[in-house]
């Protein structure tokens, strides 16, 4: 079996199949060099979107890609994680490890290496593992009743990033999605995550092992995209438009950063495409800037539209910043009748009597 | 038994002054009364390893020293004895665990499981906690931290609620399908478990109680694995053999305490039997007519009262009535209130604000309020119908006088037989001798379903042991199936499934099905009903009631697990015609009794709806029928079965006409001793006869006479059949059976003499529905009345000694 696999047994019911990638490894429209998987090349957006449990403070260090198959999509103590794949550079090549647990009693063996890949300090980049891969190791270390590597180490799960730049503009986020419209790499003849389990099972139960190769080829590949889609998800931050991504969304996140400066320049570059509030977002930039101009005429633009949040904009401008009572009533009486409107009229009327 | 009330003056208890004037105005209906004295309470000192601030935070609350009850269940556990509470309702049963809980979580940092049946009184727990954690916290102590986890806990919480929480309040459903197949993310919860707390241990019964004892199983493997071993408290109403069904529960031995030290008001309670309407028929008076009058004048003295009704729809029709005679005025607030399963959790927790804030002074019930959730004190309990157990019947009058106050429960007797017989025998019911709680967690059918899930948690090891049968056995089943590996001295799970979200601990049957109003083009969910009752409530043409408000079902989706509905101003309400048929599979053991055998087996059961009848209200008319189109409801069961001998039978009963009426009559009234003397609900067991073969079956026609029918329900004649070999069939109602059988098969002729003393007794002419069922008019001067062709069938197969 380790000969088909081009596998080296590590124990007994534990393979280990190695490659070292090289220098110059491409993958779709991307060379994949060593350094992706240094982590003071981490974006700082994706860096802000990591999970940084239990040391919030420190830099990122040395990154290590992380992508398992299981025995099933349910989850729970009876689900096991029968292959684990991990990508990690090395002076001038990456090397691709895979684990394979051929055997059920091998277990604590196989997790044995396992967790001596997960050795800190590291950061574990993967696609939705957050939620899935890593809960499920865990899982098993428990019940093998060794001490969990996972809770040691910095977690960025590339999910979340592509969710907040291409959730809004893309049919779904898998990760099969993103390699291809940002790496512009087509799998061909693979086999579907969703058909692991039945491989796995197939060789415990009945000792087939035809789809075993195509589940490590997978896992390779989805090893490959996510050490891919590091510095295009980083170029994706900073220029949305390149990648087609949700400039609104992105900028959003500089916002939320503190990068005020950021967010304004990239709405403003792509303020013919954005939406109605994406427009209020960036009139409310330009006027924590007291660019009061550029803010009025976006909201008069979007007033004339009979939007309400720039109705209302302007008539708070009116009454506060220009003191111009009888224009901030006009703006206040075109606002669609609710309380709102009421108090505000009512409060006008008053100081304009008085 | 019966006594006559002491005088009652002006200025007595209004309870009293009810009491007064119901002996005075209808003293020929009560057939007997019964008082329970007030007592005093008996106090004991707090124990001297109490934690300083929990004696602080209960003086805070104005209590100095414990009650006999609590003070032993506090030592019991501390000597780390696993032990049951059953004491009466309102006896404080509540402090008896949380004192020995938040010991250990303030003194020792564990953690406590509760587990109740249901959410809403999960709810009601973790308010309580958070009183007594905020009494500590003002008594200078931490705090604790109680949270309910249940399916309603968001995810984002979920992991707080696993990490944080010193006690954690949840059901055994989420116990079995969210907790222990995800152990290893509770895994710091499990290593400090101490105690897991089981309340409202009675109703662990059935089929419930034997997948629960189950999951116990699962959840002290899951506790050896994280080294712990905690102690259960169990708490329960009063039932016979508490100490024997925790201990089966929990698969240990079980301390009781049984001796309540509150004190507790005086207690009045009258057995009511409606006074008979039409002597030769032996029909009386309904009893929900009964119920209302006497609910009726207890709401215009003012007094607080909950009606109890056995089923969902008579909970809607006694509301209905009420509500024409309090209710009429829509703006002002409502007086009567319906509470029964079936209501949207948020719907039932209003009522159950309403009934706290004492904005209610009727509320009518079904056993949903049977268990402990708070609605405050309430002064009268009338019982339309006899529960069907002495336990739950003393539940439902515990919940009237909850504040030592005296209080007043009247038991209103029906036609049916139990009642009947009950009214004759009042010490059934005084002699306070409740029933035992059964449960078969060794039930092969259930028993797989959890090893199937226990080796999902964690791999079985060669030698393990789990429940009564032969774990290796199974194990070797469920690799046979594909689902396990057996290598080394292991089995392991090698299957892509999540065995718990395929078993339902409360039955064996798949989904809910939702009612939606579409009422002018709406879209408004608003009941649930569960599977097993689907059929006989919501077919397209049923008017089903929530609040008393009737809907028409217009379709009934059943793939979809949808009913349809529409509001109506209909007079009328519907019932749905059932028939069962049955095939005997295999027979276990048999026995020879008098001219006749019994004999005890599998059978495969299929039930039809076939049509459903319109009944109007007040004058109960049948004013049409209705079709049912449903597939058919099909299980299997075990099964005790009676056949007489065709020779012998040929000679009481020649006219075969009369001996399928006989049979009729004779399975009417061995079902109710049956119930009786098994201690399950009659809904637990059911009737049917047939000849065995699934050929034909009987059953009353709507002439009311008994007809054969063939498997397509259409009409036979007895007369023509080569073979007529009668059977009487009483069943296990529920697939795979839970254990009912077997006792009844060792009783068989027990029970036959027993069905024969209850038709000997009765003082009917011809029958009547307290003996073998309801007969018709000029039944009593047929040559051969039903009711002495039920006891030619019975004596054919009643064992005579010597």
């Amino acid at each position: 079996m380790a000969e088909q696999l081009g596998a080296e047994p590590i124990a007994p019911g534990v393979l280990l199949i190695e490659r070292r990638l090289g220098a110059r490894l491409r993958h779709g429209r991307v060379l994949l060099k060593p350094e992706v998987a240094e982590g003071a090349r981490v974006p700082p957006s994706l860096i802000e979107l990591a999970w940084r449990e239990p040391s919030p403070d420190s830099a990122p260090s040395r990154l290590l890609f992380l992508d398992t198959e299981t025995s099933g999509l349910a989850g729970g103590t009876g689900t096991w994680a029968f292959l684990t794949g991990i990508l990690i550079g090395a002076p001038d090549t990456l090397i691709l490890r895979q684990y394979l647990l051929t055997s059920l009693d091998a277990e604590s063996a196989y997790l044995d290496a396992v967790g001596g890949e997960l050795s800190a300090p590291a950061t574990l980049v993967s696609y939705n593992g957050r939620a899935f891969d890593a809960p499920l190791l865990t899982t098993r270390f428990r019940l093998c009743g060794q001490p969990d590597p996972l809770g040691q180490l910095w977690h960025l799960d590339l999910l979340a990033p592509v969710r907040r730049a291409f959730g809004r503009v893309w049919p779904d986020c898998r990760l099969m999605s993103a390699e291809s419209k940002l790496l512009g790499f087509a799998r061909e003849d693979d086999l579907p995550g969703s058909a692991a389990p039945a491989a796995w099972l197939g060789w415990i139960q009945r000792g087939e092992m035809a789809a075993l190769g195509g589940v490590l080829r997978h896992n390779r590949w989805d090893l490959l995209s996510l050490a891919g889609l590091i510095p295009v998800l980083g170029e994706a931050f900073e220029d949305p438009g390149c990648h087609g991504a949700d400039t609104h969304a992105v900028a959003r996140h500089h916002w939320a950063q503190g990068r005020l400066g950021q967010a304004l320049s990239l709405l403003e570059a792509d303020s013919s495409r954005l939406t109605d509030t994406g427009l209020m977002d960036l009139a409310d930039l330009y006027r924590r800037q007291d660019r009061w101009a550029d803010c009025c005429a976006i909201w008069q633009r979007l007033a004339s539209q009979g939007s309400q949040d720039a109705l209302s904009a302007l008539a708070k401008y009116h009454e506060h910043k220009r003191h111009d009572l009888p224009l901030a009533l006009e703006y206040a009486e075109a606002l669609a009748p609710s309380a709102e409107r009421e108090h505000r009229c009512q409060r006008l009327r008053r100081k304009l009597q008085g | 038994m019966t006594t006559s009330p002491a005088p009652v003056n002006a200025d007595a208890p209004p309870v009293l002054r009810l009491e007064a004037r119901l002996a005075a105005k209808y003293r020929g209906r009560i057939a007997a009364t019964h008082s329970a004295p007030a007592c005093s309470a008996q106090w004991r000192d707090f124990p001297t390893d109490f934690p300083p601030q929990l004696a602080q935070a209960l003086h805070e609350r104005g209590m100095e020293r414990l009650y006999s009850h609590q003070r032993a269940a506090w030592d019991l556990a501390r000597a780390g004895r696993h032990l049951v509470v059953a004491t009466p309702t309102a006896s404080g049963k509540t402090l008896c665990y949380n004192l020995p809980v938040l010991e250990s979580v303030l003194t020792r940092g564990r953690k406590a499981l509760y587990l109740f049946p249901t959410k809403a009184l999960a709810q009601d727990q973790v308010a309580e906690l958070m009183e007594l954690s905020r009494a500590l916290s003002a008594a200078g102590g931490a705090g604790i931290k109680a949270f309910t986890f249940d399916g309603d806990t968001p995810g984002d919480a979920r992991k707080a609620v696993r990490t944080r929480g010193d006690i954690v309040v949840s059901n055994p459903d989420m116990l079995h399908q969210a907790i222990l197949p995800h152990h290893t993310k509770w895994a710091q919860f499990f290593e400090g478990l101490a105690y897991v707390v089981v309340d409202e241990l009675h109703s662990y019964r059935g089929v419930f109680g034997s997948h629960v004892a189950n999951v116990f199983r699962r959840l002290k493997r899951i506790c050896r694995f994280y080294g712990v071993e905690p102690t259960f408290i169990f708490a329960s109403a009063t039932i016979a053999n508490p100490a024997e069904l925790a201990e089966r529960l929990c698969g240990e031995p079980v301390e009781a305490i049984q001796e309540s030290g509150a004190p507790q008001g005086a207690r009045h309670l009258l057995l009511w039997n409606p006074p008979v309407i039409n002597p030769d028929l032996g029909i009386r008076a309904s009893a929900r007519s009964q119920t209302t009058r006497i609910a009726r004048m207890a709401a215009k003295v003012g007094l607080k009262a909950i009606v109890f009704a056995r089923s969902r729809l008579m909970v809607e029709v006694i509301t209905k009535y009420l509500k024409d005679v309090f209710d009429h005025d829509p703006r002002r607030p409502a007086r009567v209130l319906a509470y029964r399963g079936g209501y949207l959790p948020s719907e039932r927790r209003r009522g159950e604000q309403a009934m706290r804030a004492g904005k209610v002074n009727l509320v009518v019930a079904t056993s949903a309020l049977e268990l402990g959730v708070d609605i405050g004190a309430l002064d009268v309990a009338i019982l339309n119908g006899y529960p069907g157990t002495v336990a739950a019947t003393m539940q439902r009058l515990g919940r009237a006088g909850r504040r030592l106050r005296p209080s007043l429960g009247v038991l209103v007797a029906t036609s049916d037989p139990l009642d009947q017989f009950l009214v004759r025998h009042p010490e059934m019911l005084f002699g306070a001798s409740p029933e035992h709680a059964r449960i078969h967690p060794d039930q092969l059918l259930i028993l797989l379903e959890h090893v199937r899930c226990a080796a999902f948690e964690l791999p079985f090891r060669d030698g393990d042991a789990f429940g009564g049968e032969d774990l290796g056995e199974m194990l070797g089943y469920l690799r046979d199936e594909g689902v396990l590996q057996h290598q080394g001295d292991r089995w392991y799970w090698v299957a892509d499934s999540y065995p718990a979200n395929a078993v339902s601990l409360r039955s064996v049957a798949e989904g809910n099905f939702v009612v939606i109003d579409t009422t002018e083009g709406a879209q408004t969910i608003i009941a649930e009903v569960d599977y097993s009752s689907a059929p006989g409530t919501i077919y397209a043409g049923a008017i089903y009631m929530v609040q008393s408000q009737p809907y028409q079902v217009e379709r009934l989706d059943w793939t979809g697990r949808k009913a349809f509905v529409t509001r109506t101003r209909a007079d009328y309400y519907t019932d749905a015609i059932d028939y069962t048929r049955l095939k005997i599979l295999d027979r276990f053991e048999g026995a020879v009794l008098g001219r006749g055998v019994a004999a005890n087996g599998e059978v495969h059961l299929v039930r039809r709806y076939p049509g459903y009848k319109k009944i109007r209200y007040y004058s109960h008319d049948n004013i049409g029928y209705g079709n049912i189109d449903l597939p058919d409801q099909e299980m299997h069961t075990t099964s005790v079965w009676w056949q007489a001998e065709p020779s012998a039978l040929e000679a009481a009963l020649p006219d075969r006409q009369q001996a399928i009426e006989g049979f009729l009559g004779a399975a009417y009234a061995l079902h109710h001793v049956a119930a009786l003397r098994s201690m399950a609900e009659l809904h637990d067991l059911g009737r049917a006869v047939g000849d065995g073969q699934g050929t034909w079956f009987a059953v009353v026609g709507g002439d009311g006479r008994g007809q054969m029918r063939g498997p397509g329900n259409d009409a036979m004649d007895p007369a023509e059949q080569d073979r007529f070999e009668p059977t009487l069939f009483l069943y296990d109602n529920y697939p795979g059976g839970v254990g009912l059988s077997a006792p009844l098969f060792d009783a068989a002729g027990q029970l036959v003499g027993d069905a024969r003393d209850l038709v000997v007794g009765c003082s009917c002419a011809a029958g009547c529905p307290a003996c073998v069922g309801p007969v018709l008019p000029g039944d009593e001067e047929r040559a051969l009345t039903p009711r002495q062709a039920a006891l030619a069938v019975l004596e054919l197969l009643l064992c005579r000694e010597g």
